[in-house]
């Protein structure tokens, strides 16, 4: 079909496509309409629908269809991402004061996830500067319960519990959706300005070990000695006992034989005896030998030998 | 046919004015030539009006308000710098709207309120309790205050809270003098105890080896001496049988251990030794 018309003395056919041109508005608006019903949700995110800005339901991770825009709008919040933000990166942020009045300088670290997200995108204007604003509320009040010893050695962890559950209780109080999945305590520090007197402290604290496990050293050094030297003396003793008593048995038994063999003839034996003995000694030593009848025993003696002399024995 | 088209284009245009969406993070009120009409639509959704009438829209999520930090003094007379923050919402969009209008019409009257019951509240207590867990308390009291004073303006405080509360220069000097102080009475302490300890063991190890040597003396004198008192009761024994006889050899004994080769012996001629000499018997 086509439409005529005349300018002038002219007459012009125009082709009509009318019934084609609806078919491509029509395919047109159907692919749109496909296209934007169609949406995927990934692995890593939940779907929430609006209709008219009314939200009506929560999609998990697939494909799924809505309604086109304008009536249906979907966002895609990335609810398994964890998420992160320091506070006290920065002095004026880190310095706070303590229970006993003490001023420390703390960052933290808070690691948190959307737990739900349409309270996440629909409750709070600015999640990420109240979930800040909210950490450094919490950091301080719990800072502030406790004193400085406290966050500085082993209650680290509890006080990382406390402040943990009161953000959880202020970010659920403003119902923003936010789940607080940790909480850490960074660098805990004293300050510059009194940072050498704490630092003086641990130095104390190691000198203090350090005497103790001197002092130590010598009660390991000397009584481990001691024992020994007891036990020295104990088996020194006990070696003199068994020598004295072998000893006497032996000397016993010697003079108890020799004892019988002089019952046998007394007066031989002990001429012998004497005798024998005198030949032991006297070889070896000097000797003067006077006869009382000749006069002065003075001189007879060689004073000038003397000297030397330490004993001296006179015969019976 | 051309009056159809032109009623039909007529009540798509009054559908396009009438009809309306308010998102979940909105609200808004109905105004009719600068007049506001029927109550605030707070509801989320698709929603109809006369399309004259003119839709105002606010926020409705929970709104921050930050200021920068003021200076507060304290009960016990402690400058304080306090930054503090408040979250809101617009609850009454219809007293919202006419009384303030705008985000920054609201925040301008926060501000004061939020402020002077800062003040007032934390005049009333010593630094101690602002800082640690009575500070809760404290807010509480503001934020009720605070929430009762912009309830006409439409507004719901949610909390105020204290961000941070830093003590002036002069007081920090004062707090670092006895943090100072204090580390080094500690320091002290920790050498003072290591010397304690360390004396106390070495006396506690020099006292145990005296301990542990008498004993071992007294042992070993017990064991001498039960030897030596053996001894004797053994020769005792054996010389009893004949005493003059061990008189004798005994004696002879002794001269073998009295004269030695540095001995110089004078013998008599007239000694039993010389007697065949001498040519006597």
């Amino acid at each position: 079909m086509a439409r005529k018309i005349v300018v002038g003395d002219q007459e012009i056919t125009i082709p009509t496509f009318n019934i084609g041109g609806l078919a491509i508005l029509l395919l047109v608006v159907g692919a749109w309409f496909v296209l934007s019903a169609f949406y995927v949700v990934g692995p890593d995110e939940e779907g929430v629908v609006r209709r008219f800005g009314k939200w009506v339901r929560t999609e998990p991770s697939g494909l799924h269809f809505k309604f086109p825009y304008p009536i249906e709008k979907v966002d895609l919040p990335k609810v398994t991402q964890v998420q992160e933000i320091s506070v006290g990166r920065i002095l004026k942020e880190a310095k706070m004061l303590t229970g006993d009045e003490n001023i420390l300088l703390v960052e933290v670290r808070v690691q948190y996830k959307i737990k739900d997200a349409a309270q996440y995108l629909f409750n709070i204007r600015n999640v990420e500067e109240t979930i800040k604003d909210a950490t450094e509320s919490a950091l301080r009040q719990v800072i502030g319960s406790h004193p400085i010893d406290d966050p500085l050695t082993e209650k680290k962890a509890e006080i990382m519990d406390e402040i943990q559950v009161l953000l959880q209780e202020m970010l659920d109080h403003y119902k923003c959706g936010i789940d607080v999945r940790q909480v850490q305590l960074q660098d805990v520090n004293p300050p510059q300005e009194v940072d050498f007197a704490f630092k003086d402290v641990q130095s104390a604290k190691e000198e203090k070990e350090q005497l103790i496990n001197e002092a130590l050293g010598y009660q390991n050094d000397v009584i481990p000695k001691a024992r020994g030297g007891a036990e020295k003396l104990i088996r020194e003793a006990e070696a003199y006992y068994e020598e004295r008593i072998k000893r006497a048995e032996g000397d016993a038994s010697k003079f108890l034989s020799v004892l019988a063999e002089y019952r046998k003839a007394k007066n031989v034996t002990e001429k012998r005896l004497y005798l024998e003995t005198m030949e032991q000694i006297l070889p070896g030593i000097e000797k003067v030998i006077l006869d009382e009848k000749a006069g002065n025993l003075l001189n007879v003696l060689p004073l000038g030998n003397l000297e030397g002399v330490k004993k001296t024995g006179v015969n019976k | 046919m051309k009056s159809l088209v032109i009623v039909l284009i007529m009540a798509a245009v009054g559908l396009f004015l009438s009809a309306y969406t308010i998102d979940e993070t909105e609200q808004g009120i109905i105004i009719e030539f600068g007049r506001p009409v029927d109550e605030p639509v707070i509801e989320a959704g698709l929603h109809f009006k006369m399309p004259w009438r003119q839709l105002v829209k606010f926020e409705k999520r929970i709104l921050e308000y930050d200021v920068q930090p003021t200076a507060i003094l304290s009960l016990d007379k402690k400058r304080l710098e306090v930054d503090n923050y408040a979250r809101w919402r617009i609850t009454d969009p219809l007293k919202f709207y006419r009384a303030v209008r705008t985000i920054n019409g609201g925040l301008s009257r926060i501000d004061p309120i939020v402020y002077s019951e800062i003040r007032v509240e934390l005049g009333k207590h010593n630094l101690t309790e602002i800082v640690d867990k009575r500070r809760e308390k404290i807010m509480e009291v503001v934020t009720v205050e605070a929430r009762k004073k912009l309830y006409e303006y439409g507004i719901d405080i949610i909390d105020v809270r204290i961000k941070r509360a830093d003590l002036s220069q002069e007081n920090e000097k004062a707090v670092f003098d006895r943090m100072i102080a204090e580390r080094e009475r500690q320091a002290k302490q920790y050498r003072s105890e290591g010397e304690e300890e360390a004396l106390k063991i070495r006396a506690e190890t020099d006292k145990e080896k005296t301990i542990i040597l008498a004993e071992a003396y007294k042992e070993s004198q017990e064991i001498s001496g039960e030897g030596d008192a053996r001894a004797v009761e053994i020769y005792a024994a054996a010389y009893k049988s004949d005493p003059d006889f061990y008189e004798f050899v005994r004696t002879l004994e002794a001269y073998k251990k009295v004269i030695d080769d540095k001995t110089t012996l004078i013998l008599s001629i007239n000694s039993e030794l010389f007697d065949l000499m001498k040519g006597k018997k």
